[in-house]
């Protein structure tokens, strides 16, 4: 329903942006006043994104009346999906603001920092929010843009140049595919208007919608596997430690998931094409397994959170593909604060290595691990998915899903009866496994209830293709799940040493774009640092 | 100049230096002609590398280590002219320094008479400063003393080490070191890890295409066409290339100094083999591995732009270049003239702040006979001299003692459940004794207990963490646990909660967690004889006692105080802890000796000794935490009931220093004073986004080895380490020996770290700590690839404005005859070479407690 009094919320965004808009001199006691404000204004825009949720909850989606003309307008659009990402983006950005306080305090471009974070948040902010795909095109060009400033916020570190350049590379074609998959829109609809395009999208099934469908679903596919550091442009993700760790925080929770904003965002629109959800399905699978293996060979913390951003984020494009999008949604919101922790905690890794010591080790593996665990994992996976409803034949992406979580849980039990089984690191794992099943069921139950009106409901079997897919993930995820269970003994032998090389330099897709960026758009010698270049 | 004096090697045992030539991986002799020399290269230009500890227990060190057999003054000009490193301050500062008063026309004028005459210096003060004014860029200066493939590369692509690959090939091997030596950030470890590191890493080339594709056409092929043995390897390079013979441990050296952060890692694997007694090449091996990069490089690169460069710059390499000599180029010579400016005004001051104390200090020294109420020794580290002096303004009877914070036990401490620990003493030392962390009051079967729950726990976190790190399960932790981090993140953010467990408690109840302490009792655990017997005990009581020249005049109460610091997800923690106590707390140590002493048995065997305590007089081991100031009494439960009301008062006296002792430290910190400083001081210390938590020793400038009585009352400024020294107790001056051979040469080693770290952080420190990124649990990155960085992040020694700390070489005072000193200095290599080489300056102290001698050098000494 139409609610003017959205409008109010947009003062978070709007105090941010006055935060990063207004010049200031550089210095210590400068930064320190912006640093306040900037916190004063991320904690409006929390309040305000928390009363936008309340309102979303009691009043379903609620939109303004958008200002402009014949479908190309400014308004603000809120359902269950966007008001979670708000919270959640909101709550990041003011936990960010906040640390930066007293991480960059010092540094001499602390003011600068503090503008250009405030700014990209806002963008962030402004891509949730809006109602019509002018805004949110303009939003996102901006995010990326402003981004771009804080990833060369050292611009005399030559590899952050490169990785910036990469990502600048890669954003600008997802901005092209962006206004093209706009054009067929407006083309075909009439209109950029959220309200009007889901409006009219209902009217078609997957078997009728036209070519313009294809196109802008595909089209906007693409621009979310661009923005989310899919496979094969996903190189730029692992190099952009070049810039502070709050940086990289905001990054992996809060602006990365924006591709998989992008296709809850048009979920009805993209459900609508069955080769834009096999490319999700496809590439976000891949990436997934890609991701998730190379980030085992990973030898330096913030580059295998790194790798491990790009899994995750692989694994919820899998899931939309799947036409999980309710999955995929607590993916993001989950991953995000994950993420956010693991990054900014990213210095207590040290603490983490001093605990990791292993106690005595005597004796063999059990031998029967792997079967015992396989037959008390399908067990309590097949009673409590029950539980919820979760019947494995209907839906064929819950039934991929729900194989990975088997596939998690042996892994879980197998790794507690390690050398010598005892009841008490057993019955522990055992707990945990039964503890994560019905967390993990009880969460998707969940979370497809609140957003029962926001997203389109988990989809049944649309053909062979998906009896393949299916297949073929339940396999290479088994596969992998399998060949990880050795890793310890087995891997380490030097007849893996081939397998190893290629995969701890990411089968060299990341030297491959760098080697092409570097050819064509060079990246100017480092300036003559100076002395204090780390604090000034 | 260079390679003939850093070939030098040191005379005396006392500092494992590289390996002597004849012995270990340099000498293993091949049957081909030729070798004998270049392995000489090798080993001199692998001894200039100054080992690097990993996180864990980074301690410092002297990252000019492997140049202290050359003076100062030498080791800046190979520095500049071989690796193009500076390790002098940029002139502005010196400018800056003049501008401001810092420096003096008198101290300029002092500094020009001190240095050698044949120094090529402007004739006039006036002409040295309007030099001054110039600034020299030492990248473009005078040309390398040689040049390795990958500068000469650097200079055709002008600068543009992204082009030149050069870049690549730091990351390349810093990638690859990282795998082979990781202590577990990777799951799936590098296949070749337990061969030898050459070997390893040619396994790994046979199949790595990364080089390759980076357009570095036939690596894989020139990478398997060299020879086996590494040092073959080198030397067949080095003979291709065409290096001449004169310039080969130089070329070596700077090869080496672009990835230099690994190579101080493995100079640190082979210091531990050598205090084991065992040789370890891994060094040279590590060499191998940037020499054949370079080859690479090189065999790709066929224009003839390049092959022309690469003649030209062997022959300039072949001749001698004009200046060999330190103080023959003009422009080093003015900077030395000028940092030795800047120290000769920072002493002037100090010796006017001693000797206006001196009169003070002596008036106010506490009657004779009575007897002091308190005896607080604590480490001579320099942030111990605050504390120290707070406490004696609020207990004006109260003693302090400094002393290295070990106290003497330079023990291994296993905690509970852990097979190992680490060596809890300084580096220069080995571990004698294994103590076992043991909790109080426990019986076997409970100890048991305890033991088996935590390494279950252990276990099962292991499982936990197996499914939330792996592939495929990590995407259902997310969805399963993600959300919880909400909370997580909100508490740590509010500094109620660690973002990670302590992990000296993790897996303990927290009942139990407050009773772990030492166990003294001699027994053997997992094969190894721990703890003391009753002879260990009594001796080294004793040697400890004496070494403090506490032999006598016992107050009732004597604390034994280590030190600590408490901070939140930094990972250079380790480097804010006792470096006496090999970058771990003191407080097992302080534990240790403290219970020891309290034994009546060990008492009675003092006795024979000729050391008497009295009866009522109680040994408190502590810990003073660097960080909050606060300082925690352990086994406080033991002490008799007739200490009950001392203990009592102990404490108030304890909080109100740490008051006093945080108002001190808050203006530097940033922190106003008022009703919030010793909250907000403390909040720092929970804080996981402060990247200042403490100063740590920034700062430090002196070391005063004499009695108390001589610097009570004085205002230090928390910038000099005291160490208590009487040496008319000292009948054979082996306890000066002792002061000068370790806790001095340690005192230097941290001082040389943060002056390497200021003057030139990027390459003797760890850069920005807001790009730190740890790899392999050993050492940090800055950004997301690059050589492993050593020494100091920037923010430790700078607060965004200026440098904290000072760029001064340590100043020594000793209170002790100056032939007692000589004879020392005359004895031990490694103090000869410290101050013989100008690495630190000396001073002496005479009986009235006046500075009354300059060392010049070479056992001469000037009155003051």
């Amino acid at each position: 329903m139409t609610v003017p009094q959205l409008w109010y919320t947009a003062a978070g965004p709007a105090l941010l942006v006055a935060v990063g808009m207004v010049p200031g001199r550089n210095g210590t006691r400068a930064a320190a006043a912006r640093t306040l404000l900037a916190i004063a204004a991320a904690a409006v825009t929390l309040v305000c994104a928390l009363s936008t949720a309340v309102a979303v909850i009691a009043l379903g989606a609620v939109r303004t009346a958008p200002l402009g003309v014949s479908g190309l307008s400014f308004g603000i659009y809120v359902d269950a999906t966007s008001a979670m990402m708000f919270v959640l983006v909101a709550f990041i950005g003011l936990i960010v603001v906040i640390y930066s306080r007293n991480y960059l305090d010092g540094d001499s471009r602390h003011l600068r920092f503090v503008r250009w974070l405030c700014l990209t948040l806002a963008a962030v902010l402004l891509v949730i929010l809006s109602g019509n795909l002018v805004l949110f095109a303009l939003a996102w060009i901006a995010t990326s843009l402003a981004l771009h400033r804080l990833l060369i916020f050292y611009p005399e570190r030559q590899a952050a140049l490169l990785a910036a350049r990469k990502k600048y590379l890669a954003s600008r074609l997802g901005d092209l595919c962006l206004l093209a998959a706009m054009a067929c829109l407006y083309r075909g609809f009439g209109s950029l208007e959220y309200a009007d395009l889901f409006r009219m999208a209902a009217r078609f099934t997957p078997g009728t919608s036209p070519w313009f469908v294809h196109a802008a679903a595909i089209l906007l596919v693409c621009t979310a596997l661009l923005k989310s550091a899919q496979l094969p442009l996903h190189g730029w993700l692992i190099e952009v430690m070049e810039t502070p760790t709050p940086v990289s925080a905001l990054l992996h929770a809060g602006i990365i998931n924006a591709g998989g904003f992008l296709v809850l965002r048009f979920a009805d629109l993209i459900s609508l094409s069955t080769p834009a959800l096999y490319s999700l399905a496809l590439i976000g699978g891949m990436t997934a397994v890609f991701g998730s293996v190379v980030m085992l060979t990973q030898t330096s913390i913030k580059v295998s959170l790194a790798y491990s951003t790009i899994a995750q984020m692989g694994f919820m494009m899998l899931e939309c593909g799947l036409g999980a999008f309710s999955a995929a949604l607590l993916h993001i919101l989950a991953h995000s604060l994950y993420k956010a922790h693991a990054f900014l905690s990213s210095g207590s890794v040290i603490d983490i290595a001093r605990a990791s010591w292993t106690p005595s080790p005597g004796g063999q593996p059990h031998p029967a691990r792997l079967a015992i665990s396989i037959v008390a994992v399908m067990g309590v996976t097949i009673v409590v998915g029950s539980a919820f409803g979760a019947t494995l034949v209907e839906k064929p992406g819950i039934f991929a899903l729900g194989a990975v979580v088997v596939l998690s849980l042996i892994h879980l039990v197998a790794n507690g009866i390690d050398e010598r089984p005892n009841a008490f690191v057993i019955g522990r794992t055992v707990i945990s496994a039964v503890v994560v099943a019905f967390g993990y069921f009880g969460l998707q139950y969940l979370m497809e209830l609140v957003v029962a009106n926001s997203l389109p409901a988990t989809q049944r079997v649309r053909g062979p293709f998906d009896v393949v897919l299916v297949t073929a993930i339940i396999l290479s995820f088994g596969a992998l799940t399998m060949f990880q269970s050795l890793l310890p003994r087995q891997a380490a032998q030097s007849r893996w040493q081939g397998l190893y090389a290629h995969v701890s330099n990411g089968f060299y897709l990341n030297t491959l774009a760098n080697r092409w960026v570097l050819r064509f758009w060079p990246t100017p010698p480092a300036r003559a640092a100076s002395v204090s270049e780390g604090g000034q | 100049m260079s390679t003939a004096n850093a070939m030098r090697k040191p005379a005396d045992g006392a500092l494992p230096g590289g390996a002597p030539e004849g012995r270990g991986g340099f000498a293993r002799s091949h049957g081909v002609g030729g070798f004998g020399r270049i392995e000489i290269a090798i080993a001199a230009a692998c001894r200039r590398i100054a080992p690097l500890w990993p996180l864990k227990h980074f301690v410092a060190v002297n990252p000019f280590l492997g140049f202290s057999g050359q003076t100062f003054a030498a080791t800046c000009t190979t520095m500049r002219r071989v690796a193009r490193i500076d390790m002098l301050m940029p002139r502005a500062f010196y400018r800056d320094a003049l501008a401001t008063g810092a420096i003096e026309d008198q101290d300029l004028r002092a500094a020009l008479a001190a240095v050698p005459r044949n120094w090529r210096l402007p004739a006039s003060m006036a002409a040295l400063k309007s030099e001054l004014a110039r600034d020299v860029d030492i990248k473009t200066g005078r040309s390398a003393v040689v040049a390795t493939v990958a500068e000469v590369l650097d200079t055709r692509a002008q600068g543009d080490r992204q082009a030149s690959r050069t870049a690549f090939m730091v990351d390349e091997i810093s990638k690859w070191c990282a795998g082979y030596f990781d202590e577990g950030q990777s799951v799936w470890r590098l296949p070749s890890r337990n061969r030898p590191l050459y070997a390893a890493w040619r396994a790994s080339m046979r199949h790595d295409r990364n080089p390759e594709m980076m357009g570095i056409v036939g690596f894989r092929g020139a990478v398997a066409a060299l020879p086996d043995d590494p040092i073959a390897a080198i030397a067949t390079v080095v003979d291709a290339l065409g290096v001449p013979e004169r310039a080969h441990a130089d070329y070596l050296h700077q090869a080496l100094c672009d990835i230099g952060g690994w190579a101080a890692y493995a100079r640190y694997l082979v210091w531990n083999s050598e205090l084991r007694g065992e040789s370890n090449d891994i060094l040279v091996q590590l060499l191998a591995v940037r020499v054949v990069w370079g080859y690479a490089l090189f065999l790709e690169h066929r224009e003839e732009g390049f092959r022309e460069a690469w003649e030209r710059a062997m022959q300039a390499a072949a001749t001698p270049p004009q200046d060999e000599e330190a103080g023959d180029d003009p422009d080093i010579a003015i900077d030395l003239v000028v940092q030795l400016a800047y120290e000769l005004a920072f002493q002037r001051r100090l010796l006017a702040t001693l000797g206006d104390g001196a009169s003070k200090a002596s008036a106010t020294t506490s009657a004779p006979g009575a007897r002091k109420q308190l005896q607080a020794a604590f480490c001579i580290d320099v942030r111990s001299e605050v504390f120290r002096r707070a406490l004696e303004s609020v207990c004006e009877h109260a003693e302090t003692i400094g002393f290295a914070g070990f106290f003497g036990y330079p023990i291994e401490y296993v905690q509970i459940g852990h097979l190992a620990g680490g060596p809890q003493c300084p580096v220069l030392l080995r571990p004698k004794f294994v103590v076992c962390e043991a909790v109080r009051g426990a019986s076997p079967d409970e100890e048991e207990e305890i033991l088996g729950l935590r390494q279950l726990r252990r276990r099962a976190a292991k499982a936990w963490k197996s499914f939330k790190l792996s592939a495929i399960s990590s995407f259902i932790y997310v969805e399963t646990a993600g959300l919880l981090y909400a909370g997580k993140i909100v508490s740590d953010s509010a500094g109620l909660t660690r973002p990670v467990k302590d992990p000296n408690i993790d897996g303990l109840d927290s009942s139990v967690a407050t009773r772990v302490g030492p166990r003294i009792e001699s027994r053997t655990v997992g094969g190894r004889l721990t703890g003391f017997d009753a002879v260990q005990r009594v001796t080294q009581a004793e040697a400890v006692l004496r070494a403090m020249s506490l032999t006598q005049d016992f107050a009732r109460l004597v604390m034994l105080t280590g030190h600590g610091s408490t901070t939140a997800n930094n990972p250079h923690a380790s480097s804010l802890d006792c470096g006496a106590c090999g970058g771990h707390t003191g407080e097992a140590n302080a534990r240790v000796a403290a219970i020891i002493l309290n034994q009546p048995e060990v008492r009675e065997g003092l006795r024979e000794r000729g050391i008497d305590i009295p009866a009522d007089t109680w040994f408190l081991g502590c810990v003073h935490d660097t960080t909050t100031d606060e300082v925690e009494i352990f086994d406080a439960e033991d002490a008799p009931a007739t200490h009950a009301d001392e203990l009592r008062r102990l404490r108030q006296w304890l909080r109100a220093a740490a008051s006093i002792a945080r108002r001190e430290r808050a203006p530097c910190l940033h922190v106003p004073i008022g009703a919030e400083t010793d909250l907000r001081v403390i909040a720092r210390s929970r804080d996981w986004s402060q990247v200042r938590p403490e100063w740590g020793l920034a700062r430090n400038a002196a070391f005063i080895a004499a009695p108390r009585a001589r610097t009570r009352g004085i205002d230090l400024a928390g910038r000099a380490f005291l160490h208590d020294y009487d040496w008319a107790k000292d009948a054979d001056f082996s306890v000066l020996e002792l002061i000068m051979s370790a806790p001095m040469v340690v005192a230097s080693w941290i001082n040389l770290q943060y002056y390497g770290s200021t003057v030139n952080n990027r390459a003797f420190g760890s850069g920005n700590k807001v790009l730190h990124n740890v790899a392999g649990t050993i050492g940090v990155l800055e950004g997301n690839a690059g050589d492993l960085k050593i020494g100091l992040p920037m923010q430790s020694v700078h607060d965004g404005k200026r440098f904290v700390h000072e760029p001064l070489r340590l100043n020594v005072f000793i209170a002790a005859p100056l032939e007692a000193i000589n004879g020392v200095i005359a004895k031990r290599n490694t103090v000869r070479e410290l101050v013989d080489n100008r690495w630190v300056h000396l001073f002496a102290i005479d009986t009235a407690g006046k500075i009354s001698h300059r060392y010049r050098g070479a056992l001469e000494w000037q009155s003051l």
